[in-house]
């Protein structure tokens, strides 16, 4: 065992962490009944709020890998994208079941006339390709160029999510101000760093 | 997936009415005393102080007319209705404003009635509430975000007090002005809406009968995060027309711009009707969630109170005047 696996495990352990804890600490208020008046609303936000910030996390490692050149960041990255994709994936079901109680003709009728539910379930949609080619092989199989290309996708993804976000709120933008400066950010330095590189 | 349901209470448990009226007297005569005690200590009061509490609560002991217009639904329970609220000047989390209710200071209050009357006036609020006669109604609130309850508002119709002060012929509109307090309401600090909260309602819509002006709910004083000590209660529209804590009434002959309105003129129109076929440009108006309920309910159209209301609006076009 080199040296470098001990800091690499931790690291992992950090993303698990990230990516289980949340659904603990949520199983244990809606099992408490310390989600509000509305838990079926409240859930629904959270899992959403979680999901963005897991992604948002997901495309920050690796400007952080560029900036500390430290391996152990991009081998977390596959868990930590995947954690954020079962978020979403958990904020979408989340809607249908205890906002929509599974009424398909709903779920159909609000796709159709409010632009926020298209944008998250593009942004959503858009992460399955990502999903399913995040494992070694499809990486292999797709070849390197391929795959980062396709995994670009992650950029539209997220900002779909930030105008979901912003699109359903009421009054205070405070959070989706945050995410938008957040993701902004992230694409900002991207940029720098390619223009940089093609020098 | 298993929900909390509330647990149905027994009649025994039920305090008997004359041993709460018992109590409120006891407490009421505590507080005088208390108030008493201070008076040689130099800590003088305001002699208005508790003025209109003290008045409600005289009120409220007797028994009030009341008038179910919920279409017999029961009311939402109390620890809801006081506890999911948009007060926006107490926080925008729904669980804000019983949070912050002790920033909103109501100790005295007075409402002034201006512009087109006869006899405008500056009242103390323990004067509004001993003339006028209160009653009980249990109405439907329909929130403009798709959650809706069922409230025993302690009011007296927006008519009454109107009338006596005369409308002018020149009185098409009526513009009403909520409390602008900065210092204690952490709200007003933000920029969310232009404060303070202004809202308005056409001259035949506030003189219709089911308009109040509430001062209590579920046989209580008004807690202070659903709008104390007065606010008004408009049934038939999106819960935001219903301003809570009333300082000024004004009459206008132009129509005035609300809060909303100058916040989104796209998405908040002047009536603001509960309709189940216009949509807010993001939110669908078809369905509410009734709170304390599971699943949804279909939205009735002018939140149920149609045969009352939709002659004030016959001819006009719906989608335009949302």
């Amino acid at each position: 065992m080199s040296i470098a696996k001990g800091p690499v495990r931790i690291f992992r352990l950090l993303v698990l962490a990230a990516g289980l804890l949340p659904a603990l600490w949520l199983a244990l208020r809606w099992g408490q009944d310390d989600l509000g008046v509305v838990p079926e609303e409240a859930v629904v936000h959270l899992t959403g709020r979680i999901g963005l910030a897991l992604l948002l996390a997901t495309i920050a490692f690796s400007p952080a890998f560029r900036l500390t050149g430290w391996v152990g960041i991009m081998i977390a990255r596959r868990p930590m994208g995947l954690w954020a994709f079962a978020w979403l994936c958990a904020h979408a079901l989340s809607w249908m079941g205890l906002e929509q109680y599974w009424a398909w003709e709903w779920i159909w009728e609000d796709m159709q006339d409010l632009p926020y539910v298209r944008y998250g379930a593009a942004g959503l949609i858009l992460l399955v390709p990502l999903a399913l080619t995040s494992f070694r092989r499809a990486r292999q199989a797709m070849g390197e160029r391929a795959w980062h290309w396709l995994h670009r996708l992650v950029y539209v993804s997220a900002a779909l999510g930030a105008t979901h976000l912003w699109t359903l709120t009421r009054a205070d933008y405070r959070l989706p101000t945050l995410v938008v400066a957040v993701l902004a950010t992230l694409v900002l330095f991207r940029l720098v760093d390619a223009a940089r590189h093609r020098r | 997936m298993a929900r909390y349901r509330y647990p149905a209470i027994a009649e025994s448990e039920v305090t008997p009415r004359e041993l709460f009226r018992q109590r409120r007297r006891f407490i009421k005569g505590g507080a005088a005393l208390g108030a008493a005690a201070l008076l040689p200590g130099g800590l003088l009061l305001p002699d208005n102080a508790h003025a209109w509490q003290g008045a409600l609560a005289d009120r409220l002991e007797g028994d009030l007319p009341t008038r179910g217009l919920g279409g017999g639904e029961a009311p939402t329970p109390r620890e809801d209705a006081t506890s999911y609220n948009n007060f926006y000047e107490l926080g925008v989390r729904k669980s804000d404003p019983e949070v912050y209710a002790h920033k909103l200071i109501t100790d005295p209050w007075s409402l002034t009635i201006d512009g087109e009357v006869e006899s405008p006036a500056t009242l103390a609020l323990e004067d509004v509430i001993t003339r006028e006669s209160l009653e009980e109604r249990i109405y439907r609130l329909r929130c403009v975000e798709a959650w809706s309850m069922v409230i025993p508002w302690i009011g007296f119709p927006l008519a009454d007090l109107l009338k006596r002060h005369a409308p002018t012929s020149r009185a098409r509109y009526v513009h009403f002005e909520s409390i602008h307090d900065p210092d204690n309401l952490r709200g007003q600090k933000s920029s969310i809406l232009d404060w303070p909260y202004r809202e308005a309602l056409r001259i035949d819509e506030a003189m219709h009968p089911l308009t109040l002006l509430a001062v209590g709910m579920y046989g209580e004083v008004m807690p202070n995060q659903n709008g104390a000590p007065i606010r008004l209660v408009v049934p038939w529209k999106y819960g935001f027309k219903s301003i809570k804590s009333v300082v000024r009434i004004t009459l206008t002959e132009e129509r005035p711009v609300s809060a909303w309105m100058e916040q989104n003129p796209e998405e908040y129109g002047f009536y603001a009707n509960v309709n189940p076929e216009v949509d807010h440009p993001r939110w669908s108006q078809a369905r509410e969630r009734r709170i304390g309920e599971r699943g949804k309910r279909e939205t009735l159209m002018f939140n149920g109170y149609a045969e009352e209301v939709a002659g004030l609006y016959a001819g006009m076009d719906l989608n335009e005047h949302f």
